[in-house]
């Protein structure tokens, strides 16, 4: 039998260690949230570094130190972006540009078919409480005046973003382990082994879940694109990579990706394919089905198996409120966190009621 | 309030440590360069007098070197009636010995005992994700970590093996009818 005196001082040390182990992650936390740009850097540098640790292990593997390891795929990251941009973004810039021009004419074409669309079903709309074309005109000056007001604020901070992350990045690679493993010290020793399980298993699911996503994004932006360029639909590049970065929110992802095409689609005829406005519909449609078609039959259950298994409507809502939370980021980080509760919950619930068996 | 402070001390701490990990079965094939990073893999506990490492039933992950103090350890007897005999005693453990590591093998595997530091004790623990780390960032080490693993826990086995086979015989013994020469 142990002393109570014993007793009480392990009891105060696990006191301590727990407070001080709380305390630091809550003021990391805090810090991330209170510091302007911080969320977003510490999220895309997390990515980064999920996407760049496998890289990083088979370099080590290969007998290169870490720092070694860690700095080649940075530089080769730098110069691909480089590349990539030197290539894709006179393209898309080309594309934008066509795209404003002709944004009024989209805007005067919708609201022709809103228009139309209220004279002929009249009869099961209320047409003197509502007016389609007026809501749109009046929508579009909204969100054009928003986004003018807001764009210099999220350039800057963008950049300060995408500076930070890789930075952020290359430390996590880098000395990531050791931090944790100071980190971990603070645990108290009786939830010392569950802790370190923990990090492990959250980390794994984490990794596999992000690198998951990021390649079924590639996919689905890959066959968008194929498809829209066979079609000779105008804006392939611009629609794809929008495609892929909204397949990133689940579920309501995809639908967000086609409707910008789907909207051209209703009112512009500039495929190469000489087809009536219905067949191109049907064509543009049918490019992004296929793209989903092939996430789900092979690269879901290929790739993305790894997901941690959590309902539907439970995604729908994590979705929801990280929306609320932090708009688009909130959206696409809200499953991963969901899936971390839920992992955490699982092996803390374990633990307390093993001795229940 | 010590453990704050840990790192002060830690070119001492870490000879001893040093020299725990390179005596120990498991890690005796590794070079000194494999040694030095298996050394931030690895994580120094401290206990004191009473404290348990683990308990029997609990989830485990790894095993534990001690590195200076004792271990002792102990199993639950189902059919005791008073907490004070529910505890066997099993035996103790003293500085380089290693116990747990059958928790690296096991997926979610349960502690078959309790394992009580009876003085202030200091333990290196070594757990499944720092075993996998090292087979995903050097996998000849690992290998040759997870082969004397599976030596330790082969002698384990064989030992547990010849213990039953005598125990059984000594039922064998105790059941047999009395021989004729006795009566």
């Amino acid at each position: 039998m142990i002393n109570p005196r014993a007793a009480f001082i392990i009891r105060r040390e696990r006191r301590w260690r727990l407070a001080s182990f709380i305390a630091i992650l809550a003021l990391s936390f805090i810090l991330i949230l209170a510091i302007k740009g911080m969320l977003a850097s510490c999220v895309l540098a997390f990515v980064i570094a999920y996407l760049f640790a496998p890289v990083v292990d088979f370099l080590e593997r290969r007998g290169l130190p870490r720092g070694t390891a860690t700095m080649i795929p940075f530089m080769v990251g730098a110069i691909g972006v480089g590349v990539g941009l030197a290539i894709v973004l006179p393209l898309v810039m080309d594309q934008l540009r066509v795209l404003a021009q002709r944004l009024p004419q989209y805007q005067a074409d919708l609201s022709a078919l809103l228009a139309s669309i209220e004279t002929n079903y009249r009869i099961y709309l209320n047409a003197g409480q509502l007016n389609l074309t007026h809501e749109l005109n009046l929508w579009i000056a909204t969100k054009t005046s928003t986004i003018s007001v807001a764009l210099p604020a999220f350039v800057s901070q963008s950049f300060t973003v995408l500076l930070l992350a890789p930075f952020f990045a290359f430390f996590m690679l880098q000395d990531g382990n050791a931090i944790a493993r100071s980190l971990l010290s603070f645990v108290p020793n009786h939830m010392f082994e569950i802790t370190l399980n923990l990090r492990h298993q959250i980390n794994d699911q984490l990794g596999g879940f992000i690198r998951a996503r990021f390649f079924e994004a590639a996919i689905v932006g890959a066959v968008v694109w194929i498809g829209l360029q066979v079609l000779g639909f105008p804006y392939a590049t611009v629609l794809a990579l929008f495609a892929a970065a909204t397949n990133l929110i689940p579920y309501i992802g995809p639908i967000i990706g086609a409707v910008p095409a789907v909207l051209i689609a209703l009112v512009s005829q500039e495929t190469s394919v000489d087809t009536s406005p219905t067949v191109t519909l049907l064509f543009v449609t049918s490019v992004y089905f296929v793209a989903q078609l092939i996430d789900i039959l092979f690269v879901i259950p290929l790739v993305v198996a790894k997901i941690v298994d959590l309902h539907p409507v439970t995604v729908v809502v994590m979705i929801i409120a990280g929306a609320e939370v932090a708009g688009i980021l909130g959206m696409m980080i809200s499953v991963p966190v969901a899936s971390a509760c839920k992992l955490t919950f699982n092996a803390l619930y374990s633990h307390l009621t093993s001795f229940r068996d | 309030m010590n453990f704050i402070w840990d790192n002060i001390f830690r070119r001492a701490a870490d000879q001893t440590i040093q020299s725990v990990l390179r005596e120990n079965l498991l890690f005796r094939d590794l070079t000194d360069s494999e040694l030095r990073f298996l050394e931030r893999c690895v994580h120094v506990r401290h206990y004191h007098a009473g404290e348990s490492v683990f308990r029997q039933g609990e989830v485990g992950v790894g095993m534990y070197l001690v590195v200076k103090g004792r271990i002792e350890i102990y199993v639950l007897d189902p059919t005791a009636t008073s907490d004070e005999s529910r505890e066997i005693y099993i035996t103790q453990l003293l500085s380089n010995d290693f116990f747990g590591e059958l928790s690296l093998v096991e997926e979610n595997g349960r502690r078959s005992a309790t394992a009580v530091a009876r003085e202030e004790t200091t333990l290196i623990g070594f757990f499944k994700p720092d075993l996998m780390e090292i087979l995903a960032r050097r996998p000849a080490m690992g290998t040759r970590v997870t082969l004397r693993l599976a030596e330790v826990l082969g002698r384990r086995l064989k030992e547990t093996t010849d213990k039953v086979s005598e125990l059984r015989r000594v039922l064998k013994d105790l059941r047999a009818p009395p021989s004729q020469d006795a009566t």
